[in-house]
C-alpha cells in the first residue's frame, strides 16, 4: 500500500483542490451578496473591496417596493407550486404504471415516447406554442406558464417517481387488493405514505425547474401583472443604466427560496434525482 | 368493472395511470412538433395570416442566411467546449468526493450550488463580475498584473465565446460530479482491494476498473448534455443576445430572432426542422449505445 508520507501528500492536494473548486463555485454568491448590501459608492469604486464597511439594505427595499419585485415573487411562487402539484399528480400516476405494468405494450410505447420527448427542447416549441397559446387565449395569464413548465418536467418526474415504485414490494398490495381495496384507496393508503422521501425529491425537481425558468417567461407574457421573478430580472437590467447594486439585490432574491429549500432537503433530492435521470 | 377479466381489469388501469401524461405529451409537444414540421413548408407570419404553401423556399432562406455557417459552427465548438470542459471538472471533483475525509459532505453541497442557480441569475452575476469598469475579475486580473488594461470578456467577439463557454461549464459540471459521484459509490470495494493487493496503483485501478464501471452513467449525461446544450436558449440570450456582431450567436437564437423579431414563422420552423433532425439521429445513436450497454451487463 501506499507509504504514510504520500497518502499524507494526496490528502493536502486534494483538500486544496477541493477548497479551491469550493471557492470557484461559491464565490460569485459571496460577490452577489456582497454587491447587493453595498453602498452605491462602493459599487461604484474602481478597486472593489471584499467586504464592506457599510451594509445597506437600500437595494433590497428598492427592489422589492419600487421595481415591484414583492409582486413577481409572490406570481413565481403561485406558477411554480401549481405546476409543482399539478406535475406530481401526473408523474404519480404514470410512474406507477410504468413500475407495475411495464409489461403492457402501450406502457412500453410511453416509455419510449417520454424519453424521446426528454430530447425535445423547449426552444424548437417555442413558436407553435406561442401560437396555441395565443389562439387559446392563454397568453399573458398564469395558464400558459403552468401548463408549459408542466409539459416539460413531466419525464423526469415520472422516471423519478417510477424508479422507486419499483422498490415498493408488490405483495403489499396484493394482500389489500384481496382483503377488496380499491386502486385508489392502495394508492391514497398504502403507497403513498410509504414514498414520501422520493416525492419530496419529485417535487423539488419540479418546483425548481419551474422556479428557474426564463424563456416562457420572457415570452408569453408581456403585462406587468402576471410577470415572473427571472423575466423580471431580465428587463431591470435592461434598463438604460444599469443599476447593478438592485440588480443583485434581486438576484439574491431569486436564489434564496430555492438554495433553502436545497440545503434542508438535499438528501433526499440528490439521491432521488439521480435514480431517475439513470433510468431515465 | 366486476366482470373484467384480471388481464382487461390491469390493461384498463394502465391506460388511465398514462392518461394525464400523454395527454399533456401529446397536446403540447407532440402537436407542437408536427406543426413546426408543416410550418416549415408554408408562408407563415407570426402577426399576418398564413399566406399558403411554400415548397422549400424557407429552407432555400435559412441556407442563403450569411451567418447560417458561423451559427452552426459556433453552436458546435458551444456544445463540444461546454461538454468537454463539464465532463473532466465533474470528473476531477468526483474523484476527489469519492473518499472518506473530513467534510465531506460541506463540499459536496457547496459544489453543488451554481446548478440550483435560476440562469438569470448566474448569467446576471458574472456579467457583474467581468464588468470592464467596476468588475472584480478585471481589477483581480490587473493586480496580478495578468492584464494591462480591462479585458471586455463578453463584449470583445475574440474573447466572448470562452467566456460563454467556461460561465456554461461553471453552471451545469456539479450534476456531472453528483452524477460520476453516486456512480462510483456503487462500484464495489472488493473489486478495487483485490486489484489493490495484485499491485494496481491508483492511476490503473482508475482507468481498468472505475472508468469502464462509469460507461453507462456517462452515455447518458452526455448525450442528454450535448442536445441541453445545443439547443439552449436563455443562457446566451442572457449574456450576450448572440453578440458582439454573431460571434456568439448559435442556432437556438437564430430561430428566436427568425420568429420573434422578424415574425418568419416559416423560416424559424424550417431551421427548428432541421435542427430536429440532427437530434434525432443523435437520439439513435445514443438509443443503440444504450441498449448495447445494458445488454452486455446482463
Amino acid at each position: 500500500m501506499l507509504s504514510r508520507k504520500k497518502r499524507l501528500f494526496i490528502q493536502v492536494v486534494s483538500y486544496l483542490l477541493l477548497i479551491l473548486f469550493t471557492l470557484i463555485c461559491v464565490f460569485p454568491f459571496y460577490w452577489m451578496v456582497l454587491s447587493a448590501i453595498k453602498p452605491d459608492s462602493e459599487i461604484r469604486s474602481a478597486v472593489p473591496s471584499l467586504v464592506t464597511a457599510m451594509p445597506t439594505g437600500k437595494n433590497f427595499s428598492k427592489v422589492l417596493f419600487t421595481a415591484g419585485f414583492l409582486k413577481y415573487i409572490k406570481n413565481s411562487f403561485f406558477v411554480s407550486l401549481v405546476a409543482c402539484f399539478i406535475s406530481m399528480v401526473i408523474a404519480v400516476m404514470a410512474g406507477y404504471a410504468f413500475s407495475r405494468y411495464y409489461k403492457e405494450r402501450l406502457i412500453k410505447l410511453s416509455n419510449f415516447a417520454m424519453l424521446m420527448s426528454q430530447m425535445i427542447p423547449g426552444v424548437l416549441l417555442l413558436v407553435p406554442l406561442y401560437m396555441i397559446m395565443r389562439n387559446l387565449g392563454f397568453l399573458e395569464s398564469y395558464i400558459s406558464l403552468i401548463l408549459s413548465y408542466t409539459t416539460f418536467v413531466i419525464p423526469l418526474c415520472t422516471f423519478m417517481m417510477s424508479s422507486f415504485f419499483d422498490t415498493i414490494p408488490i405483495t403489499l398490495e396484493e394482500a389489500a387488493e384481496i382483503d377488496g381495496t380499491n386502486k385508489l384507496q392502495i394508492m391514497l393508503k398504502i403507497i403513498l405514505p410509504v414514498s414520501v422521501p422520493s416525492l419530496v425529491s419529485t417535487g423539488l425537481y419540479a418546483f425548481i425547474q419551474a422556479w428557474n425558468e426564463f424563456m416562457f417567461g420572457y415570452i408569453f407574457i408581456s403585462t406587468d401583472k402576471y410577470r415572473t421573478l427571472t423575466p423580471a430580472i431580465m428587463l431591470f437590467k435592461g434598463s438604460n443604466v444599469i443599476d447593478w447594486g438592485g440588480l443583485m439585490a434581486a438576484s439574491v432574491v431569486a436564489v434564496l427560496p430555492v438554495t433553502c429549500l436545497f440545503l434542508f432537503m438535499q438528501k433526499y433530492f440528490l439521491s432521488g434525482l439521480m435514480s431517475g435521470s439513470v433510468k431515465g | 368493472m366486476g366482470k373484467m377479466s384480471r388481464g382487461r381489469r390491469k390493461k384498463f388501469t394502465a391506460v388511465i395511470m398514462v392518461a394525464p401524461a400523454l395527454i399533456f405529451l401529446v397536446a403540447l409537444k407532440g402537436y407542437p412538433l408536427l406543426k413546426v414540421v408543416h410550418d416549415a413548408f408554408f408562408k407563415v407570419n407570426l402577426i399576418k395570416p398564413s399566406e399558403g404553401f411554400a415548397g422549400i423556399q424557407n429552407f432555400e432562406l435559412i441556407f442563403a442566411d450569411e451567418r447560417f455557417q458561423q451559427t452552426v459552427l459556433n453552436t458546435i465548438i458551444y456544445t463540444a467546449g461546454s461538454v468537454l470542459g463539464e465532463y473532466l471538472l465533474g470528473m476531477i471533483t468526483a474523484i476527489l468526493l469519492n473518499r472518506e475525509f473530513k467534510g465531506r459532505a460541506f463540499f459536496r453541497t457547496m459544489i453543488f450550488i451554481p446548478w440550483l442557480v435560476p440562469i438569470i441569475v448566474a448569467g446576471m452575476t458574472w456579467d457583474w463580475m467581468l464588468n470592464t469598469e467596476f468588475g472584480i475579475v478585471n481589477y483581480l486580473l490587473q493586480a496580478a498584473h495578468i492584464t494591462k488594461g480591462p479585458v471586455d470578456f463578453l463584449g470583445d467577439a475574440r474573447y466572448a465565446m470562452p467566456t460563454v463557454i467556461l460561465i456554461n461549464i461553471w453552471r451545469s459540471f456539479p450534476y456531472y460530479t453528483i452524477s460520476f459521484l453516486s456512480a462510483m459509490q456503487s462500484i464495489s470495494s472488493d473489486l478495487l482491494e483485490a486489484a489493490a493487493i495484485d499491485g494496481a496503483g491508483v492511476i490503473k485501478r482508475f482507468f481498468y476498473i472505475t472508468l469502464p464501471q462509469l460507461k453507462s452513467v456517462s452515455l447518458v449525461i452526455v448525450f442528454m448534455h450535448i442536445i441541453w446544450t445545443a439547443i439552449n436558449f436563455d443562457f446566451i440570450w442572457i449574456l450576450t443576445e448572440g453578440g458582439p456582431n454573431y460571434a456568439t450567436q448559435t442556432l437556438p437564437i437564430m430561430i428566436y430572432r427568425y420568429s420573434m423579431k422578424k415574425f418568419n414563422v416559416g423560416a424559424a420552423s424550417a431551421l427548428s426542422s432541421m435542427m430536429f433532425m440532427v437530434m434525432s439521429l443523435i437520439f439513435i445513436i445514443y438509443y443503440r449505445q444504450r441498449t448495447k450497454i445494458s445488454e452486455s451487463l446482463e
